[in-house]
């Protein structure tokens, strides 16, 4: 039904060397809009480059990204933000000596126009409002006096979220925002993550297999740096190439 | 909605904190005009000039230390060389006074315009680099300029420029005389704490705060929209000016240049006045400036060797109060003030 639409983003022959090492090799994939898309394979697959170089961490050698139909290859992530690609991380990544409420302002000051960045804070009334709904839905009211480097390592990972949201990206990348964290908690973030999708589309990098298999509507495979499969998450359940991958067979394709 | 209501109030109070640690600050922005002010009424009629000189001179070199907090305290770049900018601002000063004509703001022009200029450059070369590279290539520079303005007998060498003549700066309203010790030290006062409270206001906006993101994580800045280089690179051209806008008016104040301006010694003062007063705190960099040019003057009354003394008492201080004086200070004021607010 959504066939015809153009994919959020797109990624074509997407290539990347390390001198001799070829991190990620002729990747090719896309992610429809409003949909969650999960990119999952073994460690050292290359799942984390591949992140990398949509984000603008990593330029890459060959290969385009599209981004609702725009060349947006090789991009400073700076740039990408103001397009509407905003990404977290698989090690937590915040300001830890500065407040809850400042990682969020700071985060969400990006939606104010450049005009207002010589004004007293108190006068970006929308990175204010937006701060403010951050902080009612992942619930971290009672932490914003708190430095971020004191709360514990599921709040962490919820505030991650929740200032990677606050620039109201149209396109999120998700780097294993599970990692580390107990069962209860995974549930949690899975169904903020869950709640997330249709307003917003969501490309997933995650190790929990039963959560990707949840919630995710497409899953691409990784494997040496290439892509393995792809498909509705039964599908690749039932391919015996991925299977053999995850049991550390050596795969040929083609096999 | 029931928890619609809670966190209003949390909000409330968040910025209610803020506000009191921004007053704690401006409580030692006053409190210092004051002190000044009472220092002006007790000395003046004396007929003193040598500490109304010295305490001109501390001003001065209080906007040097600025913008070394400005750097090192809020955007985290330590720069071991600011008196290169320092220097600059003197020496072009002193150029226009000499040569152009006797005119204060013609010189503070010049001078703004030649120290944006040279910031622009520096800071292409200096902000590639990071931490410990970035102090030792602004170190550097400020030594290649150092030496080539000891060796350029167009800037008198070794010697400076003596004889900058006495000038009149126009106000307007009125006339300020720098050989008259209380009004230069009066004009420097507001000169001073005018930069310092334009300083502190830009602190509290969006560019002030992405400063500050950058000092704390600057890896994460790109991620939310900013440009690190190029917050660092405003940073820089900022804290140029800051020096040599100070820098312009010490050969006002003392009618001569010399390279000395430009050395190491006047770049690491200002880094150790900044952890004295306290780091990224830049109300601490003017308390910091009096107290160590105050010290600098006592102590050389005794000795030639002051340096080990200052040395001595630095490691001390940073011992005891880490983070220097208004660090120590500045949570008993705002805990005052919390508590003023609380019973009124």
């Amino acid at each position: 039904m959504t066939g015809g639409e153009l994919p959020v983003l797109e990624v074509r022959d997407l290539t990347v060397s390390f001198g001799a090492l070829t991190a990620v090799c002729g990747m090719c994939f896309s992610a429809e809009r409003g949909k969650i898309t999960s990119i999952i394979g073994p460690n050292g697959a290359g799942k984390s480059t591949l992140f990398n170089l949509v984000s603008g961490g990593i330029r890459p050698s060959a290969g385009t990204v599209l981004f609702e139909g725009a060349d947006v290859t090789g991009w400073a992530p700076y740039k990408l933000i103001r397009a509407g690609i905003s990404r977290s991380f698989q090690i937590t990544n915040l300001f830890f000596e500065l407040p809850v409420y400042e990682n969020l302002r700071l985060a969400a000051q990006a939606l104010e126009s450049s005009t207002k960045s010589l004004l007293p804070v108190r006068c970006s009334a929308r990175a204010r409002e937006r701060v403010d709904e951050l902080i009612e839905q992942f619930d971290l009211g009672e932490k914003v006096h708190e430095l971020a480097g004191y709360l514990s390592h599921g709040e962490q990972r919820r505030l991650e979220i929740a200032v990677v949201l606050a620039c109201r990206p149209r396109l999120l990348l998700l780097d294993e925002p599970t990692q580390g964290m107990s069962h209860s908690d995974t549930q949690e973030i899975g169904k903020v993550i869950r709640k997330l999708s249709g307003d917003l589309s969501i490309l997933l990098i995650e190790h929990d297999i039963d959560l990707v298999m949840d919630l995710s509507d497409h899953v691409v495979v990784m494997h040496q740096g290439a892509k393995l499969a792809e498909g509705t998450p039964p599908e690749v359940k039932g391919n015996p190439l991925v299977q053999s991958a995850y049991l550390g067979l050596s795969v040929h394709a083609g096999n | 909605m029931d928890t619609l209501n809670p966190p209003l109030s949390i909000l409330q109070a968040v910025r209610r904190r803020d506000h009191i640690a921004h007053n704690a600050w401006q409580v030692f922005a006053f409190l210092f005009i004051g002190l000044a002010l009472a220092f002006t009424l007790v000395a003046a009629p004396s007929g003193d000039t040598f500490y109304f000189r010295l305490a001109t001179e501390a001003l001065i070199y209080s906007g040097l230390a600025m913008s070394v907090d400005l750097l090192l305290g809020f955007t985290g770049l330590l720069s071991l060389g600011q008196a290169l900018f320092f220097g600059l601002g003197a020496y072009t000063s002193a150029l226009v006074l000499k040569h152009v004509g006797p005119s204060f703001w013609t010189a503070m022009a010049v001078t703004l315009l030649v120290s944006t200029a040279v910031g622009i450059v520096g800071g292409f070369i200096a902000i590639r680099a990071r931490g410990v590279y970035f102090a030792l290539i602004t170190f550097g520079m400020a030594q290649v300029v150092s030496k080539i303005v000891y060796n350029t007998r167009e800037l008198g060498a070794s010697d400076g420029i003596m004889g900058i003549p006495v000038i009149q700066a126009n106000f307007l309203l009125f006339k300020v005389d720098t050989a008259q010790a209380p009004a230069f030290f009066l004009t420097v006062l507001a000169m001073t704490m005018g930069l310092y409270f334009c300083i502190a206001y830009l602190l509290r906006t969006p560019f002030g705060r992405t400063l500050g993101a950058v000092r704390n994580n600057e890896c994460r800045v790109p991620f939310l929209g900013y440009n690190p280089q190029l917050y660092k690179m405003l940073a820089y051209v900022l804290a140029a000016d800051m020096a040599a806008f100070s820098g312009a008016l010490y050969p006002m104040l003392r009618g001569f240049v010399s390279p000395e301006l430009m050395y190491f010694a006047v770049s690491g003062d200002a880094v150790i006045t900044v952890v004295i007063g306290g780091l990224g705190t830049l109300i601490g960099a003017i308390y910091g400036s009096v107290i160590l040019t105050g010290l600098k003057s006592a102590i050389g009354t005794y000795t030639g060797h002051y340096q080990i003394v200052i040395g001595v008492l630095f490691m001390l201080s940073v011992i005891a109060f880490p983070k220097g004086l208004m660090g120590y200070l500045s949570p008993l004021v705002e805990k005052w003030l919390a508590g003023r607010r609380e019973n009124p």
